[in-house]
């Protein structure tokens, strides 16, 4: 099959195609989230002791912290692309990703100082983890804030997609933030992400979670695109040919 | 039952730490469906306006 791809960057064809695909990704963000957890937390009964309770956390707080940083590689992708090939759909989609990642990264934080407050005692440290978690959550903010602070649409796009370019340096400093090689050079206290030390049971769950909190951010992307697609382009016929707006 | 929700006395956080991932993303698609609505009642408002404008011109 050969989808022809130049098709769907005008957002008078993306618009029904995202319509279509909307129910689709919530079905599997449902399913997967209500798979994920289920496992998470009646399949691991004996692998976690009274005291370890709390690192159920960890299936939400991993989902959301990896889609905060994963989503922000996809917004920087599609600005670039926009700022590249000047397409409008492009800058529509970073717009749609920025919200979504703030949703997620606020979760992260959130879930995060919980976990942080039962296991380390405490809701918030300055770690180098937390610290440029809690940087990438003012640069979405910045993204958003910037974007709707400048009235022009088209010069509002290409200032926020350098601003969002500049903070793509973030993503691989909180990545490495806790791989510290030397615990006397560097402190922190959020553990290394190895995955393999990891119970597998867990590590399914996990995986299973996190997948679905992909699915729902591509639903509620889809769904914000749709509007931002409104909003843009409500004076053209194509829009006034919709049935949303004849009936 | 009640020792799942007591989770060896974490459950307050575990509970907490769901909920606010559960309240955030239960919300976001809520505001989105609400924005949508505002969007399309705004565009028909227009629509109609517009529609009344060239009616009138033609009188």
């Amino acid at each position: 099959m050969k989808i022809n791809w130049f098709k769907y960057s005008a957002p008078m064809n993306f618009y029904p195609l995202a319509g279509k695909l909307i129910p689709i990704f919530w079905i599997a963000a449902i399913l997967f989230i209500t798979l994920g957890l289920y496992w998470g937390f009646f399949k691991t009964a004996d692998v976690l002791s009274d005291q370890k309770q709390y690192y159920r956390i960890i299936y939400v707080h991993v989902a959301s912290a990896w889609m905060a940083m994963w989503l922000y590689a996809v917004m920087v992708a599609w600005a670039m692309i926009g700022l590249v090939f000047n397409t409008r759909l492009s800058f529509m989609m970073a717009s749609a990703t920025a919200i979504t990642g703030t949703v997620m990264t606020v979760i992260a934080l959130a879930t995060g100082a919980i976990w942080g407050k039962t296991s380390w005692g405490t809701w918030w440290d300055w770690d180098p983890k937390l610290t440029s978690f809690l940087i990438l959550l003012f640069v979405y903010i910045g993204y958003i804030a910037l974007q709707s602070a400048i009235d022009d649409v088209r010069r509002s796009d290409k200032a926020s997609a350098l601003l969002a370019l500049v903070g793509l340096a973030l993503v691989p400093i909180i990545y490495y933030a806790v791989n510290c090689p030397d615990p006397n050079e560097c402190a922190s206290l959020h553990q290394e992400s190895s995955l393999e030390r990891v119970e597998s049971n867990i590590l399914i769950a996990m995986f299973v979670t996190t997948f679905g909190f992909w699915m729902y951010s591509f639903a509620t992307i889809l769904m914000r695109v749709r509007i931002i697609i409104l909003e843009r382009e409500r004076k053209t016929s194509w829009v006034s040919k919709l049935k949303e707006f004849n009936g | 039952m009640n020792e799942f929700f007591h989770m060896g006395g974490f459950g307050a956080y575990i509970w907490s730490a769901m909920g606010v991932a559960a309240l955030l993303m239960v919300l976001e698609p809520m505001t989105l469906m609400y924005r949508r609505r505002a969007v399309i009642a705004q565009i028909k408002r227009t629509k109609r306006l517009e529609e009344r404008r060239t009616n009138n011109q033609k009188n």
